[in-house]
């Protein structure tokens, strides 16, 4: 007759199950614990790693430009062009040096030049009558193949810090 | 007498870090995921150096960043002489990922992928980030690429003034 009770308490049955493990102690449960510790440490070195590397372009600005061929709105015929300022940029041997003019004016310096421009700029809000090209003039920066971006970048940004407003590269 | 010890035997001191873990963890993927953003975005150049610069932050807009990179510089001391170098650019990258790459001859890739960009998102604004030392003939076709792409105005990267 086969037996009724549960497979646990059947002595038959627990005869061909594989002996039980008993618990040593009658104690409570012994907590496994993991030292962390060196875990830690290496997280962190990671952490200051990544924390010093990261850089978030945060003291990079910009300058904005009208490009060579972007300026192609066409000029109404009843009012005369605007006088064109023309920067001129030609490079020497030296990798620094750059020869500055505007027309037969030459600059020393990108400073001088900007504070030029500044004094030639036609500004009756300020009381500045005696300039000659109002804040809206272009101003066309012209150099050789051969300048470094640098000069040209800070050429542009002589004529926007002298205020004006439509500085561009020149075509050619 | 020692107060720490009990009926039981002394009492050892233990703390529950795991939440420190998981911040840490945070920390250390936010990091790397940005730092990745990043450095694939800017390429590592010297900006041009103005004085003073009348830069200013462009703030959140739809962006593209058009980096001019320069060839390695052999000579040493970049940081003191910026501007000794033989003035070749390397590659012209635009934007991120895989495929932004372009020779500096590649006018029509640079103007192609401008113009997919500037499809999906008309108020485009294009960062043209160059090396300082870059001869001005390396820099012109890129500007060229970009207005053959439609796009009529250039940000120019520079430094920005110390606050």
């Amino acid at each position: 007759m086969p037996s009724t009770l549960p497979p646990e308490t059947d002595p038959e049955h627990h005869a061909h199950a594989p002996p039980r493990r008993r618990r040593a102690s009658r104690g409570p449960a012994h907590v496994g614990s993991l030292n962390l510790t060196s875990m830690i440490d290496v997280i962190f070195q990671l952490l200051i790693y990544f924390v010093v590397t990261a850089s978030f372009m945060v003291n990079e600005g910009v300058l904005a430009a009208k490009l060579p061929q972007g300026s192609a709105a066409a000029s109404t015929d009843d009012e005369l062009p605007p006088e064109v300022i023309t920067l001129k940029l030609t490079s020497g041997d030296d990798p620094a040096e750059i020869a500055i003019e505007r027309g037969a004016f030459v600059y020393a310096s990108f400073a001088e030049l900007e504070a030029d421009l500044d004094r030639q700029r036609y500004d009756p809000d300020i009381g500045q009558i005696d300039g000659l090209y109002p804040a809206d003039s272009p101003v066309v920066i012209q150099a050789d193949g051969k300048a470094r971006w640098q000069h040209l970048v800070a050429a542009f940004n002589a004529a926007v810090g002298a205020q004006y407003t439509n500085v561009r590269f020149s075509e050619n | 007498m020692g107060s720490s010890v009990t009926a039981r035997g002394p009492v050892t001191p233990s703390m529950n870090i795991t939440p420190l873990i998981d911040v840490v963890f945070l920390l250390i993927i936010f990091f790397m995921l940005v730092n990745n953003i990043v450095s694939d975005e800017s390429v590592e150049m010297v900006l041009p150096d103005l004085e003073p610069p009348h830069t200013r932050e462009l703030g959140e807009v739809n962006r593209v960043v058009v980096n001019v990179a320069p060839k390695p510089f052999t000579a040493q001391g970049r940081a003191d002489f910026p501007l000794e170098h033989a003035g070749q650019a390397r590659f012209v990258k635009v934007g991120t990922g895989a495929g932004s790459e372009f020779a500096v001859e590649d006018t029509q890739g640079i103007t192609a992928a401008l113009a997919a960009m500037r499809e999906a998102n008309p108020d485009l604004q294009v960062l043209l980030r160059a090396d300082a030392a870059l001869f001005y003939d390396q820099v012109r076709p890129v500007m060229g690429a970009v207005t053959a792409a439609g796009i009529q105005t250039v940000n120019l990267v520079a430094y920005l003034p110390e606050q």
